[in-house]
């Protein structure tokens, strides 16, 4: 290379200052966090950005065990109605209020009962939140709930600073205060997050001075920022681009179970899909292993059922359905099948709708795709108005959060429109159980007749896909896919 | 003059009211429903009822337009579904990083056409008149979404020169801002170069057929002293209005490249709100970019009236 | 789509017309008449002409480089690209036409009648017209095509939308410049009914300016329907697309990037023959153009 191109020039430049300030961390998210408000949020990303600025009353390690956090000790006593909190003394918010047992109530109050806030349903079993001194807070509880620690190492369980939520109201989402190991500096929508590390944090200073957060949607400008050491982490990554990244000397590629799954859904209450035999047919078409291979380079699992491997109710029993068009073709007994498939737009759904298509043809099926925005795909899927919907879930660390709403009769997201009284006692039976051992059983018997009656059909396991450069260290691979940067350092 | 230019603005007042009934229908007809957008996949009925009613979803329709266009008059057009940030900070946001790409573009776009275009009317009906012809008709029918990625793949994938996407402000860091619109700005100005050259060669030609140029031939005047001393002034005013009026082109346009390249621009908003419903952001980029054009043309009007006296009587 | 040009005004049948006469002479405007043909040939006849079905997936040819099996390679589906954009031109060629006929009739009607009754209701179109000709083309086209929800016959309406007010305002310049003309005021004072004039008399006059914008209209009418579903706003999968071909494989340009170039040029071949023919024909039916 004799002839230096400006343009080279202008890059090696970029690259040299990003070099000089290497306490600054930034990362490349798929959407901009739209709100950073325990309570108010509803998307998944808002939780990457609000588990660094608030801390949790407990917390999940790599193996989804709940551990401690503000909470250093708990006990669950009265068969199950009654939790109640031991806090870590001396913790401080970053605007200087204490948090102890009070500012916990006033958290967990304002994610029960604020205006908007989508914990309610999380946290609908909790009747009273008691102070009972400076350093404990119980819980009572109306009915027993086995999945509550669980909820509470999510969006439930973040506690917010009293003083500044009460001053800023329904703004407090602009100007999130909390007690985490960085503390918010400032937002330009679509653009960044900032934060900043809070040296006096409890559990120790973070390693990095700041931590910036990106917005990308597009996969490929995601990459491509990575590429050009704009960012020094993304997540997710495309599938495509995985093993590039893993040949590349400069990068690595974390590659971890996630806890949510994919599929598709039938409408059971209407014609063609109130027809067993036509979901079982449409269900037998799908070969699992194929879509894993071609259409995500095998960074997704096959799935059987609604728990991923390694998870708490993950059971070996129960087998990844094969592709059988001769049973598809014999279910439908020569009767002919057309159906609408639903589905949002993204490029990979689009590829996923495709294939889909194609592998219901070969039994004979003929599948219209039909695109809307996320949004109506939901509302639609809410008033029944489909036949087939493609729509998965990211995925509770609880069991009871991949699968009690989904298949109780008329749970919030039983977009089948599913009813069956043995599965509706089952799935009650197992929230009122304790022994996680116990409620494992019960689940995989609700299981079986669910599988058998096909309101839904599993394709996939999502897996969590983080690629950062070789010298970013200190990440734990946490299922719930949150990355948590208290101990990350940059070399 | 005064007289003029107040005529002209208030003989628009019912277009533009007309623009905002388009926008405000058109709104209103867009499948789904806002509250089910906002709240997302773990909503329940009853705060879905609520929002609903807080977002005032369930007032008459002309009540509905009423207080929107009440608001929209002081520029206020609401507050963003997705993410509540105020419509109007995120258009005043986003609008200048358009703006500079369109400049930027209108730049490339006149270094190209200007003596294109000179030299096709000039030398109209020649081999080098067809050759640029030819060109002229390739860069419109060139989409900016192939051009754009034609771009892409020579300069950032072959050659590593560029990025292919990213955007840096100019202020923090105005060589690595200019760097990352380069490709960006070539993409848009291409079709208005194309456009533009068409525009020169006509309006040059012409006047180049007009007596007075004729007669200053005849005086013996050198050709390239009739061009530019007589017949180029005279043919820039058609010239430079065809070159305001591209601002919709270039608007419209600027959606498809900001989507390409990643930048968050007026276009990229726009698409953005399309895809999650983001019911008062779009009203207020469409409305905003309709109101840019009407005052575009409406300058190029006042520019004209000034120029030409005999139009304020019209 | 057809349109006769003019009636020939020469008795001798053998002699063409000067307008086509000078089209004809055009070389450019030919070669955007040839192209043209190739691409609505491989339309009508893609059944024949395509190897495969556009939609048929081979797992075994997942983005396979162009071969003789694939002329122009498959894409990430393994999916043969040449029959996909053989379909395409399907797709296109059908929007660019269908959108703007449709623009045509709406646009030259509301043109014919504001220019012809004139008055409050010329004003009020007018006000219309101009309204949605302040909003910039696409900004307007991407609004109507989330509204109406996507699909090609969706993406045709939107187009025939945001086309027609153009339509109309030429329609009613002609018509205005027309009516004052001697033959117009001859006819009416000979008693020629409303219908019969617009039809015998003003049709014939103006449609010289329509040819000319119809073509140019449907090069726009054929980009913009490859923008909308560029942006996944057109016609649905499996149905292949030009533009939703080239946004697909926006991913894999390191990889395979003949997924972009086929579909690519194919847009743009087919918008530059109806620009070229646009451009002839503005050239052969203005002689003003032709003084020098």
């Amino acid at each position: 290379m004799r002839r230096v191109h400006f343009p080279v020039v202008f890059l090696s430049a970029a690259l040299l200052t990003s070099l000089a300030s290497a306490q600054t961390l930034t990362v490349g998210l798929d959407a901009d966090p739209p709100k950073l408000d325990p309570a108010l949020s509803t998307a998944l990303v808002d939780r990457q950005v609000m588990n660094q600025i608030f801390d949790k009353l407990v917390d999940l390690d790599v193996n989804l065990k709940v551990i401690p956090a503000l909470a250093t000790s708990w006990k669950v006593t009265n068969g199950g109605l009654t939790y109640t909190f031991k806090l870590k003394s001396g913790v401080k918010f970053s605007d200087g209020t204490p948090l102890d047992a009070a500012a916990v109530k006033y958290g967990l109050d304002r994610n029960r009962t604020l205006e908007g806030s989508a914990r309610k349903n999380e946290l609908s079993s909790v009747k009273e939140v008691k102070v009972i001194d400076a350093q404990t807070v119980q819980l009572s509880l109306s009915q027993p709930y086995g999945p509550l620690l669980a909820v509470l190492t999510d969006r439930a369980g973040m506690i917010v600073s009293p003083t500044a939520a009460k001053k800023a109201g329904s703004d407090f989402q602009n100007n999130p205060v909390g007690s985490g190991p960085f503390t918010f500096v400032s937002r330009v929508r679509q653009d960044n997050i900032t934060l900043t590390a809070n040296k006096n944090y409890w559990g120790g200073a973070p390693k990095i001075d700041k931590l910036v957060y990106r917005p990308f949607p597009d996969g490929d400008v995601r990459y491509a920022n990575l590429l050009s050491g704009a960012v020094q982490a993304i997540t997710p990554v495309d599938p495509k681009d995985v093993s590039k990244l893993a040949e590349n000397a400069k990068f690595s590629v974390l590659n971890y179970p996630g806890i949510g799954f994919q599929g598709v859904w039938f409408n059971v209450t209407r014609a063609p899909f109130n027809n067993k035999n036509f979901r079982q047919a449409v269900a037998a078409t799908i070969d699992r292993e194929a879509i894993a291979k071609s259409i995500f380079y095998d960074t997704v699992t096959p799935a059987a059922g609604p728990f991923p491997p390694g998870t708490a109710a993950a059971s070996s029993s129960i087998k990844v359905q094969k592709p059988d068009i001769a049973l598809a073709k014999q279910k439908l007994g020569g009767k002919p099948l057309t159906f609408t498939l639903l589905t949002s737009p993204g490029s990979v759904t689009i590829q996923l709708a495709q294939v889909y298509q194609a592998m219901f043809a070969q039994a004979g099926i003929t599948a219209k795709i039909e695109q809307v925005e996320f949004g109506t795909l939901l509302d639609r899927a809410d008033k029944q108005d489909y036949d087939a919907l493609m729509l998965g879930w990211s995925g509770r660390p609880d069991p009871d959060g991949n699968i009690y709403d989904f298949f109780v009769t008329d749970g919030t997201n039983n977009q089948a429109g599913y009813s069956n009284k043995t599965v509706d006692s089952l799935l009650a039976k197992a929230r009122a159980q304790n022994a996680m051992s116990a409620r494992v059983a019960t689940y995989n018997v609700a299981l079986g007749t669910i599988i058998n009656d096909t309101p839904y059909t599993w394709v996939y396991f999502q897996r969590n896909l983080v690629a950062s450069v070789k010298g970013m260290v200190g990440l734990k691979p946490i299922p719930d896919g949150i990355l948590r940067f208290k101990d990350v350092d940059l070399k | 003059m005064a007289v003029f230019a107040l005529r002209r603005l208030l003989s628009a007042i019912p277009t533009l009211l007309i623009v905002t009934l388009i926008v405000f229908a058109m709104v209103k007809l867009l499948p789904g429903d806002p509250a089910r957008l906002i709240l997302g996949q773990e909503a329940t009925p009853q705060a879905l009822s609520e929002l609903r009613h807080s977002l005032g979803l369930n007032r008459s329709m002309p009540q509905q337009y009423l207080r929107w266009l009440t608001s929209a008059v002081r520029l206020d057009f609401g507050t963003s579904l997705t993410d509540h940030s105020s419509v109007s900070g995120l258009i005043a946001q986003k609008l200048p990083v358009t703006l500079e790409l369109s400049l930027f573009a209108m730049l490339i776009s006149l270094l190209i056409s200007l003596p294109a275009g000179m030299i096709s009317a000039v030398r109209r009906s020649t081999w080098i008149d067809r050759l640029l012809t030819l060109l002229a008709l390739s860069g419109i029918s060139l989409p900016n979404f192939f051009l754009g990625i034609l771009l892409i793949y020579l300069f950032s994938i072959r050659l590593a020169w560029i990025p292919a996407s990213g955007y840096t402000s100019l202020a923090e860091d105005p060589g690595r801002n200019l760097l990352l619109l380069l490709l960006p700005a070539v993409t848009l100005g291409v079709g208005s170069a194309a456009v533009l050259t068409r525009y020169l060669r006509s309006s040059l030609s012409e006047t180049l057929n007009q007596d007075y140029v004729r007669t200053a031939h005849a005086k013996g005047l050198a050709a390239r002293q009739v061009i530019s001393k007589h017949a180029l002034k005279n043919a820039l005013i058609p010239f430079l209005t065809a070159f305001g009026l591209q601002l919709g082109g270039l608007l419209g346009g600027a959606v498809i490249t900001e989507q390409i390249f990643s930048i968050p621009g007026f276009g990229r908003l726009l698409v953005d709100a399309v895809f999650t419903r983001d019911l008062p952001v779009i009203q207020g980029v469409v409305l905003v970019s309709a109101v840019a054009v009407f005052l575009v043309s409406f300058l190029v009007d006042l520019g004209y009236a000034a120029v030409d006296p005999r139009i304020r009587y019209h | 789509m057809t349109t006769t040009l003019s009636k020939p005004p020469s008795p001798a049948k053998r002699r063409l017309p000067a307008p086509v006469r000078r089209f004809l002479g055009n070389k450019l405007a030919v070669i955007g008449i040839v192209v043209l043909v190739i691409f609505a040939g491989a339309a009508l006849l893609a059944r024949q002409v395509a190897p495969f079905d556009p939609a048929q997936i081979f797992f075994a040819d997942l983005r396979a480089a162009p071969s003789a099996a694939h002329l122009f390679g498959a894409d990430e589906l393994g999916r043969d690209i040449f029959s996909r954009v053989v379909y395409g031109a399907r797709v296109s060629l059908s929007a660019g036409l269908i959108s703007v006929t449709l623009a045509l009739v709406f646009g030259g009607s509301i043109g014919l009648i504001a220019g012809y009754i004139g008055g409050w209701l010329d004003d009020l179109l007018m006000r219309f017209v101009d309204a949605l000709l302040s909003l910039p083309f696409l900004v307007l086209a991407i609004a109507l095509a989330a509204i109406l929800g996507p699909s090609l016959q969706n993406t045709m309406i939107a187009i025939a939308i945001v086309t027609a007010p153009a339509f109309a305002r030429i329609t009613r310049g002609e018509v205005l410049s027309q009516r004052e003309r001697d033959y117009v005021q001859a006819a009416q004072a000979l008693g020629a009914g409303d219908g019969r004039l617009i039809v015998r008399h003003l049709l014939p006059n103006i449609s010289g300016a329509l040819i000319v914008q119809t073509s140019l209209a449907i090069a726009n009418a054929i980009l913009a329907e490859a923008s909308l579903s560029f942006l996944g706003l057109g016609i649905q999968p499996p149905t292949p697309s030009w533009g939703s071909m080239l946004n697909a494989a926006r991913g894999y340009l390191t990889d395979a990037p003949w997924m972009a170039l086929f579909p690519g040029l194919a847009i743009f071949l087919a918008v530059l023959a109806f620009n070229l023919i646009g451009d002839g024909l503005r050239e052969a039916l203005d002689p003003r153009g032709h003084k020098s």
